[in-house]
């Protein structure tokens, strides 16, 4: 068969390229202004827009999907169209794909600040954006399959593998946790409750690492690290082994994010289970990519792109290692809540997806403008900050975890917590917390560095747009080999191979949710429902406590274990959670854990009055606290016209609230805000009814508070 | 003539080339963007790596659902955790000798500092001067000045004011300490003093 002729366009990559790097230093120096504000509360300059609580999430979706989401669309965008010998099938959605994303992340950068948000992590921003993602989502997946479609190789590369199942697996876990009922165009309701939201949240959460920061970086990797090397992949066989088992194992994995929680026994098992099992698939990826450079480790001392890469990859194994190992029981109550948590994802982020993007762009920027890259020595200046910067960050955080966690733990020998003082175990991490933030400014000089790099390099040479290609069209010529386990025979047919990674990768899911969704509490009772659902003024404080982001350091989950039981209270039962859309769990506790805050006569009892100092000016009453003052909720009126639609709203999700309940709601808000106020002002608080204050310490006063309480173990 | 065919056969259609550095096979027509494939095994030592984590996953799940042993199951943990703790010897053991007084001696006074610090400094200022708790250093107790009167609110609290009980986090003998520690602010010059709440009342130290 003849050769034919046609050209690979240069253009999207370039642009998806200029945006990795853009939003990768963005994504840093939101992460490292909210290290700061850890240390020094002030840092938010006393803004509202600017405190951890709203910041987290902006570093958070900054770093996930606009860093390492232009990043990996980067490497698709380059290495599809060459892998499959044909351009990418369709400009227009390339174009909608880039602007897009790119308005959704302006979106996000917007929104976060101000509060828009459904504080369910990794997936805070509200529901017209949400629709945003999935149209953008679903138009790279089209061009990805287009593309295929109309693909000149036979079969189809590892690498377009890992894109499929993260086109898939991201389509289904995103539109299925952001399920939600919306109160008006910034504000919406999960459609899940407590228990259900949490497993549903964190099997996304889970798998956003997965089949986000994972799949597709094995994709690039896979195509990159080859081509830099100039070596051919280790193992064909282990390819297929550890794609296959790596999807089919990671979807069941969230619950060990939940381990010990209000949750059955079974479910958080298999989650155990499934990420042990995970060492093994995740591995053959680290020996994938660190044995194809078998031959070439002369050109890994010299080559700033493959050192990188080596380090990318080696964190990726450590991580992987690491992250089933905080899925036991026995190491997840010491590290959950932690500091640890935090270093473990730091080292898949700043190592695996951050190395091997910038090692990447190092390969690309001289191919992408035809010549050598500007300097090397700076290239290997920026390895150097990128590694020291990891360690720093990494290493004092294991020991903060660690340290905190023991001593949150320690009982004296007359049987009383050694640290009762919460502050206390804080302040004794805050030197690492220091340490890591010398840790992140390190990344982000040697990121400026390689910015600096790539932009002289770009500007040293001409872009080059179109290149011109050939290649055979093999298509449609017989399979005659078979190949091992017949594999090569799907390898040929995209179709079939995208419907069967989708198959593979709803198994895990649909076995966890069913139980918990047929008959919601037939599997973990442990409480009777006797629970009012909130007040109308509670509900209003909840969602003041959802938008400052409250629950990125107060857990509302406690565990049963005796040194939890005594700080906090009786521990969390699944019933408790039934009127929570969305469930406010959390995950890491830089403040106490708040689920029985309100229970009077319990661990955590402060008075009204107590509450309102606290949360204007933290520091008066603990100079040593790191909570920012919240005084603007002291000054802004709580939004009382939102009032009859969020209780419309929580009637159609099920909280059992009377009939005509919305009409007379406001009535009871401003009764029992009158008398919570009322209170205050006798003991000498200034403060009028209809602050936002008033709303979000009911809210406070109300948590772990249940009606008659009828605990029955079943 | 055989040898013949065969070598015809390997000439026309080779199944394998070789890798040169490393001496392995290459799959033959695995090529994409000129990266190539090798046919090697799966290292065997991933393989029992796999195999043992399998085990380990079913032997895990056996001990839940079908031996139902206590240490799967969250809620039993906890019921064991705590009935450890009741065997040992009881909290209140040394109740007997024990006996609500004022303690005076330097240790007892820098630990009660200690505690009051850590606990205490938050509602009622490090000075003792008060801010949402009343001022220590005046001559005014809402409820009580005797020691048996504020052992009795240290230990349980003053709910429907907001002070904590501190039963679950104290010792009664830090308790006396913290109690000791407080009676000495007693007349001391706070920055910010509270005003005065409750009633007038003689110092009995």
């Amino acid at each position: 068969m003849a050769l034919e002729k046609f050209t690979y366009d240069n253009k999207i990559t370039k642009c998806f390229a200029n945006a990795t790097i853009l939003w990768g230093v963005t994504a840093f120096i939101v992460g490292l202004t909210a290290a700061f504000e850890l240390l020094y509360p002030s840092v938010n300059l006393g803004l509202q827009y600017l405190t951890f609580g709203r910041l987290r999430p902006l570093h958070t979706n900054a770093a996930i999907f606009a860093f390492v989401g232009n990043g990996i669309f980067t490497a698709v965008y380059y290495s599809t169209p060459r892998l499959l010998k044909t351009p990418m099938w369709s400009q227009a959605l390339g174009k909608i794909n880039f602007w897009g994303w790119q308005l959704i992340i302006v979106l996000a950068t917007i929104t976060l600040p101000l509060g828009f948000t459904t504080s369910k992590e990794y997936a805070e921003l509200e529901w017209p954006i949400d629709i945003l993602i999935a149209l953008v989502w679903v138009a790279f997946g089209v061009n990805l399959i287009g593309t295929m479609i109309k693909r000149r190789t036979k079969h189809i590369y590892v690498a377009i593998w890992f894109y499929i199942a993260t086109f898939v697996t991201i389509a289904v876990l995103h539109i299925f946790n952001s399920f939600e009922l919306p109160v008006s165009l910034t504000k919406s309701y999960s459609f899940f409750h407590g228990a259900q939201d949490a497993m549903v949240q964190w099997w996304y959460g889970h798998n956003a690492v997965a089949f986000f920061l994972t799949t597709p970086m094995l994709g690039l990797m896979y195509y990159f690290v080859p081509k830099a090397a100039n070596r051919p992949i280790y193992s064909y066989k282990l390819s297929i082994i550890h794609f296959w088992t790596l999807i089919f194992l990671y979807i069941w994995a969230g619950p060990h994010h939940l381990l010990y929680q209000a949750l059955p026994n079974w479910v958080q098992a298999v989650g155990t289970v499934m990420s042990i099992a995970l060492i093994a698939p995740s591995w053959g990826g680290m020996i994938n990519g660190l044995l194809t450079l078998r031959g070439a480790w002369d050109k890994v001392r010299e080559d700033p792109v493959l050192k990188l890469f080596v380090v990318g990859i080696t964190a990726y194994g450590m991580s992987t290692f690491e992250g089933p190992m905080l899925s036991l029981k026995t190491v997840n109550a010491i590290s959950h809540f932690t500091d640890w948590t935090i270093a473990h994802v730091h080292i898949g982020t700043l190592g695996w997806n951050g190395m091997l993007i910038f090692g990447m762009l190092y390969w690309m920027f001289p191919k992408l403008y035809g010549v050598k890259l500007y300097s090397r020595s700076l290239a290997n200046t920026h390895f150097w900050l990128a590694t020291l910067g990891m360690l720093f960050f990494a290493i004092p955080l294991y020991f903060a975890g660690f340290t905190q966690a023991l001593m949150w733990k320690q009982f004296t020998v007359e049987g009383y917590l050694k640290y009762p003082n919460f502050l206390e175990t804080y302040v004794q991490i805050r030197p690492m917390h220091a340490l890591r933030a010398l840790g992140g400014t390190l990344y982000l000089t040697g990121s400026l560095i390689a910015v600096y790099n790539l932009i002289m390099t770009a500007k040293a040479g001409k872009f080059i747009r179109f290149q011109d290609a050939e290649g055979e069209r093999e298509v449609g010529k017989s399979d005659d080999h078979k190949g091992w386990l017949n594999h090569r025979k799907i390898e040929g047919k995209p179709i079939a191979f995208t419907v069967w990674a989708l198959i593979v990768i709803l198994i895990g899911g649909l076995v966890e949710f069913i139980p918990m969704f047929i008959g919601p509490f037939n599997n973990h009772p442990e409480v009777t429902i006797n629970i009012d659902p909130y007040t109308p003024l509670e509900l209003q404080g909840r969602d003041i406590y959802i938008r400052e982001g409250c629950v990125g350091c107060h857990s509302q989950q406690i565990r049963p274990f005796r040194s939890e039981v005594e700080r906090y209270g009786e521990y969390s039962k699944t019933g408790e959670f039934v009127y929570n859309h969305p469930f406010l769990w959390g995950s890491r506790r830089t403040g106490p854990d708040l689920a029985r805050e309100g229970v009077k006569g319990g661990k955590l009892y402060k008075p009204d009055s107590w509450q309102y100092e606290h949360l204007v000016n933290p520091q008066n009453l603990n100079p040593q606290s790191i909570m920012p003052p919240y005084h603007w909720l002291a000054t802004q009126d709580l939004d009382i016209n939102s009032t009859p639609a969020k209780i419309r709203t929580m009637q159609r999700l099920g909280v059992p609230y009377p009939e005509g309940f919305d009409q007379i709601a406001n009535d009871k808000l401003k009764a029992q805000a009158h008398i919570i106020a009322d209170g205050l002002r006798k003991g000498g608080i200034d403060v009028e009814d209809q602050k936002e204050i008033i709303a979000l310490i009911a809210y406070l006063q109300r948590l772990g508070n249940i009606k008659e309480p009828e605990f029955t173990v079943n | 003539m055989e040898n013949n065919e065969n070598n015809k056969h390997k000439i026309q259609k080779p199944e394998y080339e070789i890798d040169t550095l490393t001496n392995e096979r290459l799959l033959a027509d695995h090529e994409y963007d000129g990266i190539q494939e090798l046919d090697n095994d799966l290292p065997p030592w991933w393989k029992w790596l796999f195999y043992i984590t399998i085990v380990f996953g079913v032997i895990y799940l056996i001990r839940l659902w079908v031996f139902k042993s206590d240490d799967m199951n969250q809620n039993k943990e906890y019921e064991m955790e705590m009935a450890k703790i009741a065997s040992l010897p009881s909290q209140q053991a040394d109740a007997a000798s024990f006996e609500i007084k004022v303690l005076t001696d330097d240790a007892s006074i820098s630990s009660g500092k200690d505690i009051y610090d850590k606990n205490c400094a938050v509602c009622h200022t490090p000075d003792g001067g008060g801010l949402v708790g009343p001022n220590f250093t005046d001559d005014y107790w809402i409820h009580g000045n005797s020691m048996d009167d504020m052992y009795k609110i240290v230990t349980n609290g003053v709910l429907e004011k907001g002070m904590t009980p501190f039963k679950d986090q104290l010792s009664p003998t830090k308790r006396l300490e913290v109690l000791s520690y407080i009676i000495t602010m007693h007349g001391t010059t706070p920055a910010n003093p509270k005003a005065p709440e409750g009633e007038q009342m003689d110092w009995p130290y």
